[in-house]
């Protein structure tokens, strides 16, 4: 069986996604011993903007997530954002379960100062969110209908939008994909899951790297202290820029 | 009451003013026989009542006492050996009869905890505060099993003495109702039996979705409302519903 990762990356005015999606890549060979394709240029026009605390507006190249099916020359798939930090080989596990599609259900401040209870879950009636940050999929039908179901809640966003009372126009791979699981898994919310949560770092946090597998975070705690903490994991690095950063002048 | 089955659903339902708990019955037998076409199904109800859905319309063994306090009349009413008891405000939104196999080893089990329509244990005890502060056990006699036993004559037996001298024993509560609703008088015969003959451990048994307000994420009190609900599968906000919804709403019953 063939494995390999891909990762989406088509830059925009702020942001050089590729240089994270090649930087990402020996990470992921490093420590996963898999190859990486990066999907760099769709043909589909699918933008919108988006807004980043630490960037601003951007053009939002990243709704075509679900052409990660079609796209994949692998029989088995990782699929990750080009801002997840591969920093162990933690993800190794997820290569060898027995199970046609995996995601995060659940996703944490590394830092705790934010309670990610609006993030874990979208809409007025809190519909569950599944992070579409880290995805594994084998080729299979059930990948496929996820991958189906995605795409045609992207093409009829609206809808699904006044469905769940999202307040947020948007459109958000995150949002599509709990709602794609639902449909597929006979409109549960119960779904098998990547066994752990996601790691994610906030914006307003600094990130610098110490090592190569070390990363510090700098954050002002809850009681308005500042603190730092080592993080040697896995991680979401939810600041562009400062990943930007890194990426530009690695350890 | 003569036995006439070993095993068998009685859907208590004695109108109000406001309410028609019969109609409601009704919908909940109808319901349950989607899911079961052969299963006994009775009616303990004051009113007339000629609709098939039911085997059995069964007078109050005792007369009407008024509302909830003629609840312990259930187990005098009912026609079978096992007894399932379903509130009537509720429909069977999947197969339940998978329930007898769990219960049928106990005398009594007093459903424990609810669900959010998202199948969720729900964590607010906005509805519940009189059970917490009186170290009560969390029931709801929504669904409430027993068989013919010692135990259950003498569970029954508590609840009519607890609504018949509610002006006593509600002196043991803190912060006490002045009326009793059927949940804290189940709760206290519950806790003077001991929790642990009535009920199954908590998470084990089954447990009704309950549509109030502050036990699911809704903005206002009328879910039907706020939320897109279809039938035939049963679907709150898209997601399948599985089991008893109590839905609380109670015109809802007639849509």
């Amino acid at each position: 069986m063939k494995t390999g990762a891909l990762i989406f990356a088509r830059n925009n005015e702020q942001i050089d996604y590729e240089a994270m999606a090649r930087w990402s890549a020996k990470n992921i060979e490093r420590h996963l011993g898999i190859p990486t394709h990066i999907v760099t240029d769709d043909s589909a026009p699918a933008t919108n903007a988006r807004h980043f605390a630490d960037v601003g507006a951007v053009t939002w190249h990243n709704l075509n997530r679900m052409d990660a099916y079609r796209l994949t020359p692998w029989d088995r798939t990782l699929v990750l954002d080009a801002d997840y930090v591969v920093a162990s080989n933690q993800l190794t596990s997820l290569l060898q379960v027995d199970q046609d599609f995996l995601a995060h259900r659940w996703a944490y401040d590394v830092t705790g100062c934010n309670n990610f209870e609006g993030l874990n879950w979208f809409g007025n009636n809190r519909m569950p969110m599944w992070w579409a940050t880290v995805m594994m999929f084998r080729k299979s039908r059930q990948a496929e209908l996820i991958f189906d179901s995605m795409q045609m809640i992207r093409d009829n966003w609206t809808h699904y939008r006044n469905l769940y009372k999202n307040t947020k126009t948007t459109y958000r791979n995150d949002h599509a994909l709990g709602i794609a699981l639902g449909i597929v898994n006979g409109h549960t919310v119960n779904h098998p899951g990547i066994p752990w949560s996601l790691a994610s770092l906030t914006p307003e946090h600094r990130l610098t790297q110490l090592d190569k597998d070390c990363y510090r975070v700098d954050f002002v705690n809850t009681q308005n202290k500042s603190r730092w903490i080592e993080l040697r994991q896995d991680f979401h690095a939810m600041g562009k820029q400062q990943l930007g950063a890194i990426v530009a002048n690695p350890c | 009451m003569p036995i006439l089955a070993e095993r068998g659903y009685l859907i208590p339902a004695i109108d109000t003013d406001t309410v028609d708990y019969l109609s409601c019955a009704v919908q909940l037998a109808r319901s349950i026989r989607q899911w079961h076409p052969d299963a006994n199904i009775s009616v303990m109800t004051v009113k007339r009542c000629s609709d098939p859905v039911f085997d059995h319309v069964i007078p109050l063994p005792y007369g009407d006492l008024g509302g909830y306090a003629n609840d312990w009349q259930v187990f005098h009413a009912s026609l079978y050996r096992q007894t399932i008891k379903l509130e009537a405000d509720m429909i069977c939104a999947g197969p339940i009869d998978h329930w007898w196999t769990l219960l049928e080893k106990r005398d009594v089990v007093v459903s424990q905890g609810c669900r959010t329509f998202y199948d969720e244990s729900a964590k607010s005890r906005f509805y519940r505060k009189i059970f917490d502060q009186n170290d009560l056990p969390d029931v709801y006699n929504a669904i409430t099993y027993w068989r013919l036993s010692k135990t259950a004559q003498d569970f029954f037996q508590l609840v009519k003495m607890i609504f018949e001298h509610w002006d006593s024993y509600k002196k043991l509560l803190r912060f006490p109702e002045e009326t009793p609703s059927t949940d804290v008088v189940y709760a206290m015969a519950a806790q003077i039996i001991g929790p642990e003959q009535v009920t199954l451990p908590l998470g084990l048994g089954p447990t009704i979705v309950h549509m109030k307000r502050y036990i699911n994420p809704i903005q206002t009190d009328d879910w039907t409302k706020e939320l897109t609900w279809e039938n035939d599968p049963f679907r709150i906000n898209t997601v399948a519903q599985f089991g008893l919804v109590h839905y609380h709403v109670k015109e809802w019953s007639n849509e």
